[in-house]
C-alpha cells in the first residue's frame, strides 16, 4: 500500500478493542445493556420463541404429543378450507363495524368528557370501566341480557312496545353479528375516549382561545381545531382499534362460540378452536399454525395498508 | 453521576439475577404452593429407599378435573393423611383445559405423579401411552387380590379406552349413565301424557302439546349449544345406528342410516316447541330454566341427579325415564361413561406409593362412601352390593339398564370442517340438508381415515363379530391400510 493511502485512511483508524470497550462505558452503554438485557430475554422467550416454534409444525398434523408429516397438506387445506376464509370475511366484516361506531362514540364522549360539567369525572370512570372488566365476565353476562327467553334486553323492548316477538339475538343469523358487535363498542369505546381525552389536554388553550375571540361555535372549533391537532392521536387510536378489532375473539367465544351456523365465526377464534377448543379431542395443532401464520399476515397487511393511507394525519401539525 | 451509573448497573444485575433465580425454582414449581418440605422428604425417600419400610414420609401429588366431589375427597384425603403420616395426598383439581394441562406439565416436567380419568375426558390412551405418559397397572393390579374382588378390573377392559392388549392403564370404579330424559310430571300430565313416550316421533308430538299447553311461557324442550349430543345421539345408537357414525364390521364410517333421526328431530324446532334460546345458552342455564318450569323435556346423564337435587332443585315433580327410539325398540347399546378412575404417570418417582394412593381410592371403604353420597354409580357388581342405594338419592333413578355398554374407542382421525356432532345439529336447526350433510360427513370421515392410515397416525379398527347390542364383546383388529 502506498504511504498516500496511508494517509488517505488515518482520519478514520481502527480503534483498537480497548478503545472501543472504553468508549462504550463512557457513554453508558454497559448500563443500558444490562438494563435492557431482562426485558429482551423475556421477549426473546416469551414473544420471539413461540413465534418461531410455530414454523416447526406447519408440515405436520401435531395433536400435541406426536406429530406425523403431511407435507404441503396443510396449506393446501387452508386454501380450500370454507369455514376459515368465511371467518376472515366475518373478521373484516366484525372489524370494519367496529370501528365505524366506537371511533366516532368515543371522540363525541371524550370531548364531552372533557367540558367541566357536573358530573363528568363519575361518568368517565363508568364509561372507562368496561375496559377493566374482564371480557369473559361481562360477556357472560351479556348472554342473560341477549337470552331470548327471558333476557333483559327483550323486556325492555316489549315493554317499550319496540318489538312484539323476543329477538333470538344470539341465535338467530341475521342478528348474532351485531350482538357481539354491541358488546365489543361497550368493552371498548370508554379505553378509546380516555387516549382520544389525553390526545385533546395535549392541545394547548391559546388556541382555543383565540378561536373564540375570532368568534368561531362550538361545531366549528370541532371541526377545524380540535379534529385536525388529534390527527396524529387519532392515527395511532385507529391502528390500536384496526388491530384489536382483527384479534378480538374473547367475547364471542362466550356470546355465540362461532355460531349460529358459523355467522360470528372469526379467524382467532376458529384457530382457537382448532387448537385449544373444549369439544376438540383431536388438537390440530399444526393445522392451527398455518392458519395462524394466514391471519398474521392479513393483520400485517391491513396495518401496512393502513399505515400507508394514514401518512397524511402526521403532516397536520 | 458514577454512583448513579453504579446504581444503575446494580439494579440490572440484580433484575438479571432475579430472573435466573425464577428460572432455577421453575423445576420444583409444583412445590411452591406449600409442598416444598413434601417434596423434598418424596426425594429422600427415594434416596432411602421404599418409603414405607424406611419411615420417611413420601408424598403423592394427585390432579383430578372433579369438582363436583371435592367436599368428599378433601375430607378423605385429610383423614387420610393424617391417619398415615409417612404417605401423604397433595390434592389439586384442575378443571380447565385438563387434557393441555397434563400434557403441558408432563413436557415441562412438573406433572403430577396420578390424574383423574373419565371416559369422558376424550383423552385417546393410545395417543398417550404412545408418548410414553401412562404406566401400566397390570402388574400391580396382578399383585393385588382386594382391588381386583372390589374393582373387577379384568371385567372392565375397554380396549383402546382404558386398555391396550393386556396392558390395563386405568380402571374405572364408578360409571355414569348413558342418557335418560328427565321431564317435568306436573307439564306432561297437563298435555296428556302420563310419561315419556318410547318412540321420537311421539316425543315430538309430545313437545308440541306441552308447547301449545303452555301458552307462549312454557315449551316443550330445553336444548344446549351443540345440542345434537346430549340426548338425540343416544336414540340414534339406541335405535342401532352405527356410533359415532363408525361401521366396525367395515371399518368405514358411515352416517346414512341416521337421516330419519334427522329429519324427525328437525320436526322439534320446526314446530317452535323449544324453548327459544336454549340452543345458544351454557347447560346450567338451561338447567336452571329447567328447574323453574320453563319447560318440559330435558336429557341427559345420571349426573342431573345431583343438579336437581342440590344444585337447581326442582320445587316439582321430575321423573327420569329412558331414552325412546325411533321404533320403540331397542336395536343398539347406549354408551355409558366408566369414570372415577385414575392414571400413574411414568414420571412418578416413587411408584410403588403411588400405587398404595390408587388402592385407597378404590378401596371398598372410600368407593361406599364416594358412591352414597352419590358422586357416581359403582361399575362394579361388588360395589354395588355393598352400598346403601338409599342414601346415594337421585342417582337410584339412573341404574344402568341392560343395553348400556362401552363401545370401542373409533380411529383418532383429523376431521377437517365441522365434527359430525356439529354437522348433525345444523341439520336440525334447518341449516343444511340431510340428505346433503351427510354425503358430506361420509366423505370427509372417510377421507380423514384414508389420510390417517396413510401417514400413520391411526389404524383401521374392524370387529367381524361386532354387535350391536354388546359393542365391548368383539374382537378387535387394527389394519394399517
Amino acid at each position: 500500500m502506498s504511504a498516500q493511502s496511508k494517509t488517505a485512511v488515518s482520519p478514520t483508524r481502527k480503534r483498537s478493542l480497548k478503545q472501543k470497550i472504553a468508549r462504550v462505558r463512557a457513554e453508558g452503554g454497559f448500563a443500558a445493556a444490562l438494563m435492557l438485557a431482562p426485558s429482551v430475554f423475556l421477549l426473546l422467550v416469551t414473544s420471539v420463541y413461540p413465534f418461531l416454534w410455530v414454523f416447526r409444525y406447519v408440515a405436520y398434523d401435531y395433536n400435541g404429543m406426536t406429530s406425523y408429516y403431511v407435507g404441503a397438506h396443510n396449506f393446501t387445506r387452508m386454501l380450500q378450507d370454507a369455514t376459515f376464509w368465511e371467518s376472515v370475511l366475518h373478521t373484516f366484516e366484525y372489524a370494519a363495524l367496529k370501528v365505524v361506531f366506537i371511533i366516532p362514540l368515543a371522540l363525541i364522549m371524550a370531548v364531552l368528557m372533557s367540558r367541566k360539567i357536573m358530573g363528568s369525572g363519575i361518568f368517565r370512570g363508568i364509561y372507562f370501566m368496561p375496559t377493566i372488566i374482564s371480557a369473559a365476565v361481562s360477556s357472560m353476562v351479556f348472554t342473560f341480557i341477549f337470552a331470548a327467553y327471558n333476557g333483559v334486553l327483550n323486556a325492555v323492548l316489549r315493554a317499550a312496545g319496540l318489538i312484539s316477538q323476543n329477538i333470538n339475538w344470539l341465535g338467530d343469523e341475521n342478528v348474532a353479528m351485531w350482538s357481539v358487535i354491541i358488546v365489543a363498542i361497550w368493552g371498548g369505546f370508554g379505553n378509546y375516549m380516555i387516549y382520544f381525552m389525553s390526545g385533546m389536554s395535549s392541545i394547548s388553550n391559546d388556541v382555543y382561545e383565540s378561536a373564540r375571540i375570532d368568534g368561531a361555535n362550538g361545531m366549528q372549533i370541532f371541526w377545524k381545531i380540535t379534529l385536525p391537532m388529534l390527527s396524529p392521536m387519532l392515527k395511532i387510536i385507529l391502528m390500536l382499534a384496526i388491530t384489536g378489532a382483527f384479534k378480538d375473539y374473547e367475547s364471542i367465544m362466550v356470546l355465540t362460540q362461532g355460531g349460529p351456523n358459523n355467522r360470528t365465526q372469526v379467524m382467532f377464534l376458529y384457530i382457537y378452536q382448532l387448537i385449544f377448543g373444549t369439544n376438540v379431542k383431536n388438537p390440530q395443532i399444526g393445522y392451527g399454525t398455518v392458519l395462524s401464520l394466514m391471519a398474521a399476515v392479513i393483520v400485517g397487511a391491513v396495518t401496512g395498508i393502513y399505515l400507508l393511507l394514514a401518512r397524511k394525519l402526521d403532516d397536520v401539525m | 453521576m458514577k454512583i448513579q451509573k453504579l446504581l444503575c448497573i446494580f439494579l440490572a444485575a440484580a433484575m438479571a439475577a432475579s430472573l435466573a433465580a425464577c428460572n432455577d425454582g421453575s423445576s420444583s414449581a409444583s412445590s411452591a404452593a406449600g409442598a416444598a418440605s413434601a417434596a423434598s422428604q418424596a426425594d429422600e425417600a427415594d434416596e432411602g429407599g421404599d418409603s414405607g419400610d424406611s419411615g420417611e414420609a413420601v408424598t403423592v401429588e394427585v390432579w383430578s378435573n372433579n369438582r363436583h366431589d371435592e367436599t368428599y375427597m378433601t375430607s378423605s384425603i385429610d383423614q387420610h393423611n393424617a391417619d398415615n403420616p409417612n404417605l401423604q395426598i397433595e390434592y389439586t383439581i384442575m378443571a380447565d383445559d385438563w387434557a393441555n394441562s397434563i400434557q403441558l406439565a408432563f413436557q415441562a416436567n412438573t406433572a403430577p405423579d396420578i390424574i383423574s380419568m373419565s371416559a369422558s375426558d376424550g383423552m385417546t390412551l393410545s395417543d398417550y401411552v404412545s408418548a410414553g405418559m401412562f404406566e401400566s397397572l397390570s402388574s400391580y393390579i396382578e399383585g393385588d387380590e382386594t382391588f381386583q374382588t372390589v374393582n373387577e378390573p379384568y371385567e372392565h377392559m375397554y380396549e383402546g379406552l382404558n386398555s391396550i392388549g393386556d396392558d390395563i392403564y386405568w380402571v374405572p370404579t364408578g360409571v355414569r349413565s348413558g342418557t335418560r330424559i328427565e321431564y317435568n310430571i306436573g307439564l306432561m300430565q297437563d298435555a296428556g301424557y302420563d310419561g315419556v313416550p318410547s318412540t321420537l316421533g311421539e316425543l315430538v308430538e309430545a313437545a308440541k302439546a306441552v308447547t301449545e299447553n303452555g301458552g307462549g311461557t312454557v315449551y316443550g324442550v330445553g336444548f344446549t349449544q351443540n345440542g345434537f349430543g346430549r340426548w338425540l345421539e343416544g336414540i340414534g345408537e339406541m335405535s342401532g345406528y352405527n356410533h359415532m357414525g363408525y361401521d366396525y364390521v367395515n371399518g368405514v364410517f358411515d352416517f346414512s342410516e341416521w337421516k330419519p333421526l334427522l329429519e324427525t328431530a328437525a320436526e322439534i324446532y320446526a314446530s317452535g316447541s323449544v324453548l327459544p334460546g336454549s340452543e345458544n345458552q351454557g347447560v346450567d342455564n338451561n338447567r336452571a330454566l329447567f328447574a323453574q318450569g320453563s319447560f318440559a323435556i330435558w336429557g341427559n346423564a345420571s349426573q342431573e341427579a345431583g343438579v336437581f337435587t342440590d344444585q337447581f332443585p326442582c320445587d316439582f315433580e321430575w321423573g327420569v325415564a329412558e331414552l325412546p327410539t325411533m321404533d320403540g325398540e331397542v336395536k343398539g347399546a347406549l354408551p355409558c361413561t366408566p369414570n372415577f378412575a385414575w392414571v400413574m404417570l411414568t414420571s412418578a418417582e416413587d411408584k410403588d406409593a403411588c400405587w398404595d394412593v390408587i388402592s385407597y381410592f378404590s378401596s371398598e371403604e372410600f368407593l361406599k362412601g364416594y358412591f352414597e353420597g352419590g358422586y357416581s354409580a359403582p361399575l362394579t357388581g361388588y360395589m354395588a352390593d355393598k352400598y346403601d342405594a338409599s342414601k346415594a338419592g337421585r342417582i337410584a333413578d339412573f341404574a344402568l339398564q341392560d343395553y348400556e355398554d362401552v363401545y370401542p374407542t373409533i380411529p383418532t382421525i383429523t376431521i377437517e370442517g365441522d365434527d359430525y356432532a356439529t354437522v348433525m345439529w345444523n341439520v336440525i336447526l334447518g341449516n343444511v340438508g340431510a340428505d346433503e350433510a351427510i354425503e358430506d360427513l361420509n366423505t370427509r370421515y372417510n377421507n380423514a381415515l384414508e389420510r390417517g392410515l396413510a401417514n400413520g397416525s391411526c389404524t383401521r379398527l374392524v370387529i367381524k363379530d361386532f354387535d350391536k347390542l354388546n359393542p365391548s364383546a368383539g374382537t378387535c383388529e387394527y389394519l394399517t391400510e
